[in-house]
């Protein structure tokens, strides 16, 4: 049996060993780990805007089209372009400073990435969602950092979850389906975007909102309806910019 | 002591086969439902289980006669547990893509109780060089069922085999596109946890009967 005063000891140089191994390691590699983290957030932002993907292989690459293709600035929820450091905005509470990442190809507008983040069951998911230069139909969503159940709410990330949002089949008269994507405005132009629907989209002719709808994910409504709601908040604040774009083609 | 002799032939054949920690024991088995999807994934698992199983086999191995009995679960925890921490660290640096694949399973090696499970039953009461070759044992052991349930439910779930490379995964081999044109179907089912537990269950039952391994008896 040993000394109380022995176990004592005992713990805390194990302790101090074990916490000084597990700060070098840390430190010795956050630097790599931050150029990964901002890689990945740079690759979900040209993934949302529909890259293609033999662009996206390595760090290198990714940053270079990013520098290519991107023009990023942010804007207030009045549509004004404001100066900012767009790595530095709280995405999360994001309500002075807007981040906008706009696709350019010759002076033109290709597509619209925002970003967007909003609590789902056990954590913050983040993501952007991109819209074509009509600023209604949906270009494509990613989602890169959540804590949601791997299989159950974690799925939000998955390639068929978020290629809901630009597929809506639609039935021609000669029987073929053919894919168009969600869109976020109703007729009159109004912002309504789009909600998870638990249990799946009524695709019958009665139901007019299914191009607003996507299917929900089994096991995880409260997840999907996070997202609803941080989806239709985070485009809100961007109204008047998308308007902007919309009629007048810049912001 | 001499490195292999029959003793320790034995302590690393052993977990391998006629006392496998997956199919005989029946440890680990959240994980090997959880990361046997793909091979890749699979593939980078072992090889994680083996170095955190081998290191703290042997650190506490090494400190054994020192630690006062009534904190050994801690001492052990605390050591798995960091040894895990680096791993994860390490996995976020250089395999960003696997490690946000692995998610949380990697974090969960801490509670898979082959790891806590060896601890216990071998490394405190044998030398570091027994310590390791049982680490070692129990690691392939523990990797040879998961890259085995993996090829399958990967195979048949997506029809696709996958090696592990510096992104998202190197496909070595899928299913051709004629095959599915002339009717072919992926397995869905094999995707989901249930598939899992039915080629484990497969898996076990071949393991055994080849083991020669009978609980009846």
């Amino acid at each position: 049996m040993y000394s109380n005063n022995y176990t004592l000891g005992f713990v805390f140089i194990v302790t101090l060993v074990l916490g000084t191994m597990l700060s070098f390691t840390k430190d010795s590699v956050k630097s790599l780990q931050d150029q990964n983290l901002k890689a990945d957030v740079q690759k979900t932002i040209l993934r949302s805007l529909n890259f293609e993907e033999n662009l996206l292989e390595s760090n290198e690459s990714i940053e270079q089209t990013f520098k290519n293709y991107i023009d990023a600035k942010c804007v207030n929820v009045e549509g004004e372009i404001v100066e900012c450091n767009i790595e530095e905005v709280d995405i999360e509470k994001n309500e002075e400073t807007l981040p906008i990442y706009i696709r350019m190809n010759n002076e033109k507008i290709e597509g619209i990435a925002l970003p967007i983040a909003g609590k789902g069951l056990w954590s913050t998911i983040f993501g952007y969602i991109a819209l074509n230069p009509d600023t209604d139909s949906v270009l494509g969503i990613q989602f890169y950092k959540h804590g949601e159940t791997p299989g159950l709410g974690g799925e939000v990330e998955k390639k068929w979850f978020t290629d809901n949002f630009v597929n809506h089949p639609i039935k021609e008269s000669n029987g073929e389906i053919t894919y168009v994507p969600k869109k976020i405005r109703n007729e009159n132009g109004k912002i309504i975007s789009i909600s998870v629907i638990k249990g799946g989209v009524d695709y019958s002719k009665s139901n007019k909102s299914a191009i607003h709808q996507v299917d929900g994910i089994s096991g995880a409504t409260v997840t999907a309806d996070g997202v609803s709601d941080f989806l239709l908040e985070d485009l809100l604040r961007y109204e008047k910019t998308l308007d902007k774009i919309r009629d007048y083609g810049t912001i | 002591m001499e490195l292999f002799n029959s003793e320790s032939k034995k302590i690393i054949s052993d977990p391998i086969n006629v006392n496998n920690p997956i199919s005989l024991q029946v440890l680990g088995i959240c994980s090997a439902l959880a990361v046997t999807i793909r091979l890749d994934q699979a593939i980078i698992m072992t090889l994680a289980v083996i170095f955190v199983l081998c290191s703290s086999n042997v650190i506490l191995s090494l400190i054994r006669d020192y630690i006062p009995a009534r904190v050994r679960i801690v001492i052990m925890l605390s050591v798995i547990a960091s040894l895990v921490s680096v791993v994860d660290e390490l996995l976020k640096a250089y395999l960003y893509d696997m490690s946000k694949q692995l998610s949380v399973f990697v974090g969960l090696i801490i509670t898979n109780c082959i790891i806590m499970g060896r601890a216990e039953a071998f490394a405190l009461k044998n030398s570091p060089s027994k310590a390791f070759l049982d680490g070692l044992g129990n690691g392939f052991g523990y990797g040879l069922i998961i890259i085995i349930v993996s090829f399958f439910r990967e195979l048949f779930g997506a029809g696709t085999i996958t090696l592990p490379d510096g992104g998202a995964g190197y496909v070595l081999w899928s299913i051709p596109e004629s095959w599915y044109a002339a009717g072919y179907e992926n397995i869905g089912l094999l995707v989901l946890s249930p598939g899992a537990f039915i080629i484990l269950g497969l898996v076990i039952w071949a393991q055994r009967e080849m083991a020669g391994i009978d609980e009846e008896a």
